[in-house]
């Protein structure tokens, strides 16, 4: 009988996760694998498919910087393809998001729903810390297969926004236990319509953890339409706390 | 061997789900997106240059309230133009910035080849120093932009006389081809805000409005923004998370205005922003015949053509608007603009009767005319009060195409202009696009009185 308990006892010490966490806890260890804890930057490459083949490609340079008060990052975006593009910035300075262009010489407020690249929101390429705009809560385990067809483990948490910064009003993710690693996230706008679908996938050693390489977002409104975005020339980079202030947008040069 | 069993459902109970619906998913990645993309080439960074040829159809109006005086407005234009801005790092902190827009053009009243067929724009030519983190010390011909409204800015204080032949009514389409005002400028920027002071002094007399036949083919146009000392003198703060306004102090002669910026987001679609600048001086009227009469557009000695009020006083303008961005990623704009020193409908009555009170002496259409030229000179409204909406949609309906629609409304009269803008980016590199723009309204109302009733413009674009 002792044999036949300890055998059970066994057998679901396999089926649980290693450390019960909280949802919190699990959302801030994947934000720990997509983004260092240190200042930033990073090439990133968007390239738009649309009915299966490739048809645009935008890159993009982003700067990050945790802010210390509200551990949300702090973006500048700086357009480096295509040439028509060229030279505009977006600015994410806690709740402020601008955007300027150097034909105009102008800085415009916008919102996170605005787009301006792509199929994607400004929102959807900013380095952002959910557990901050977001507040969680698990719905379960589930083993779900990643972007490589992989299956994984995984927390499956529904997140609600609770900042007037997040880009969604709702999203569901799938971490995989104990690596934390994000593998799937659904974006839901606040009229409950599925916006889009997002897998993180290539996770390869760079700055000193294993990080996703590249994500891909299906555009669940017109699933014709497919956004891959290459993280680029990850690496360690301070950045200026001058450089959060719009009024120094127009001096930003590229590096 | 019984409490083996009775433990299985509990173990089956908190097994982990396979979520097979949710895999389905990953059949919507194309085969495409497996492999590393084709990587396109970098642009050059610091520069940003494009050819663009750009051929337009005026259609006039039949008959006119007021005449108007020659020259007509060309009936077609083409223009091929290099766009250029460029910018060069010397080290030490110091950098070179050129903008500038070299322009070949065909009109229906301008011979060709003729002296009017050049023209260089030299936008901007400055020189940059950085001595400090924070600190930038500007020196030359620059764009100094302000404001935070789409459709008109109180604010932005040196857009006079600064946009010297538009394509379009877009006003952040004028915004990219104005001319820079030779200045020092110093600002510094910390993490809580920043201040910025410029100083443009007088380098010529005041000229007279340029027509589409004498634009100047090589002549940097400092007349249109050095003819008087200006000086302003701004400062923004962050105040709260998300709150940033800006305050303006601007002085140009003998006037004095000040002006404020704010915006507010409201959730994650939509962003609130109000613009005002207020000053003591003239009425419009009063100000464009003051104007007139100085550079010689309009005899010294010819009476006013209609009444006006000569009280120079506190006025007013205001820019208050909201944009909003659909789940359909479509941003509109709205916007309600107050400028005081604009013609009210008296105003309008006046104008439109100032021929039927003095009877045809020369020069009242022309004098009438001028009014309404110096303010469009000025980038003013002319009417007290207007509003304004714009709509923007990136990828609609196909990938790649741009489509932007605007109006503009004389709500005192309910006239107005509207246009309807499509891009379509071929590639990379090219660009084709359209534009088709109309007036509308009574014979005697603000945009019905217009001389141009339509026009389209079918433009390539090539970046360099």
């Amino acid at each position: 009988m002792f044999r036949a308990w300890f055998a059970a006892v066994l057998l679901l010490a396999g089926t649980l996760p290693a450390a019960a966490q909280t949802p919190r806890e699990i959302i801030a260890a994947a934000d720990r694998v997509r983004n260092p804890g240190q200042p930033f930057r990073t090439t990133n490459t968007l390239t738009e498919y649309v009915g299966g083949k490739q048809k645009d490609q935008d890159q993009i340079v982003v700067y990050a910087k945790e802010d210390p008060a509200t551990h949300q990052f702090r973006n500048v975006v700086r357009y480096v393809e295509p040439p028509r593009d060229a030279g505009k910035i977006a600015l994410l300075d806690g709740k402020s998001l601008w955007f300027y262009d150097p034909a105009s010489k102008a800085s415009v407020r916008i919102s996170p729903q605005q787009r301006l690249i792509g199929q994607a929101s400004i929102g959807d390429v900013l380095t952002v810390n959910f557990v901050v705009d977001y507040a969680g809560t698990l719905l379960g385990n589930e083993t779900i297969s990643d972007a490589e067809r992989q299956k994984r483990d995984c927390w499956h948490l529904d997140m609600k926004a609770v900042s007037d910064t997040a880009t969604y009003d709702r999203v569901e993710y799938w971490i995989e236990h104990d690596s934390f690693h994000p593998i799937k996230a659904k974006f839901y706008a606040d009229s409950g319509r599925l916006m889009k679908i997002l897998y993180y996938r290539g996770y390869q050693e760079r700055l000193g953890a294993l990080r996703p390489s590249e994500a891909v977002i299906i555009d669940a409104v017109d699933s014709t339409l497919v956004t891959t975005i290459s993280f680029g020339d990850l690496r360690f980079q301070d950045v200026p706390e001058t450089w959060f202030q719009r009024d120094t947008l127009p001096r930003l040069r590229a590096e | 061997m019984r409490a083996w069993f009775a433990f299985l459902p509990v173990m089956l109970a908190i097994q982990p789900v396979f979520a097979a619906n949710e895999d389905t998913d990953l059949d919507l990645i194309p085969q495409a997106a497996q492999t590393a993309p084709v990587a396109a080439p970098a642009a050059t960074p610091g520069q940003r240059n494009y050819l663009e040829d750009a051929l337009s159809f005026s259609i006039p109006r039949q008959t006119l309230a007021v005449p108007f005086p020659p020259p007509q407005p060309a009936s077609w234009e083409d223009r091929l133009f290099l766009d250029s801005r460029d910018e060069w790092r010397l080290g030490d902190g110091l950098t070179v910035t050129y903008s500038g827009r070299f322009n070949l053009r065909a009109e229906n009243d301008i011979p060709f080849p003729s002296h009017e067929t050049v023209r260089n724009e030299l936008r901007e030519a400055y020189v940059s120093w950085q001595p400090a983190a924070g600190l930038w010390l500007d020196l030359g011909r620059i764009n100094v932009k302000s404001g935070v409204a789409a459709g008109y800015n109180p604010t932005d204080f040196f857009r006079t006389r600064a946009v010297v032949e538009p394509l379009t009514v877009d006003p952040g389409v004028l915004r990219e081809d104005r001319l820079g005002t030779l200045m020092a400028l110093g600002q510094y920027v910390w993490a809580g805000g920043s201040i910025t002071a410029a100083f443009a002094p007088r380098v010529t007399l005041p000229t007279a409005l340029y027509t589409n036949l004498n634009l100047p083919s090589f002549d940097p146009m400092l007349d249109r923004t050095n003819a008087a000392d200006r000086m302003l003198l701004k400062a923004s703060a962050t105040v709260a998370d998300g709150l940033s306004p800006e305050l303006l102090l601007y002085h140009q002669g003998n006037q004095t205005e000040i002006g404020t910026n704010l915006t507010v987001g409201i959730g994650q679609s939509a962003i609130g922003y109000i613009e005002w600048a207020g000053g003591v001086q003239n009425g419009l009227i009063d100000e464009a015949l003051r104007y007139g009469r100085q550079t010689g557009s309009i005899p010294t000695r010819a009476p006013a053509p209609l009444p006006f009020d000569a009280d120079r006083m506190f006025r007013n303008d205001l820019s208050v608007g909201l944009s909003y961005t659909t789940a359909t990623k479509i941003t509109f704009n709205l916007e309600y603009h107050y400028h005081q020193a604009g013609l009210s409908p008296q105003d309008w009555n006046n104008w439109f009767t100032a021929a039927s009170r003095l009877g045809r002496i020369p020069g009242v259409d022309a004098a009438l005319w001028f009014i309404r030229a110096y303010a469009q000179d000025q980038q003013q409204p002319i009417s007290r009060h207007t509003g304004f909406v714009r709509a923007d949609w990136t990828n609609a309906f196909v990938t790649n195409l741009e489509l932007t629609a605007l109006a503009s409304v004389d709500l005192q009269d309910g006239s107005g202009v509207a246009q309807a803008t499509a891009d379509y980016f071929l590639s990379r590199v090219w660009t084709v696009g359209g534009l088709a723009s109309f007036t509308f309204g009574g014979r005697r109302s603000d945009f019905g009185s217009l001389p141009q009733s339509a026009g389209v413009l079918v433009r390539l674009v090539r970046y360099l």
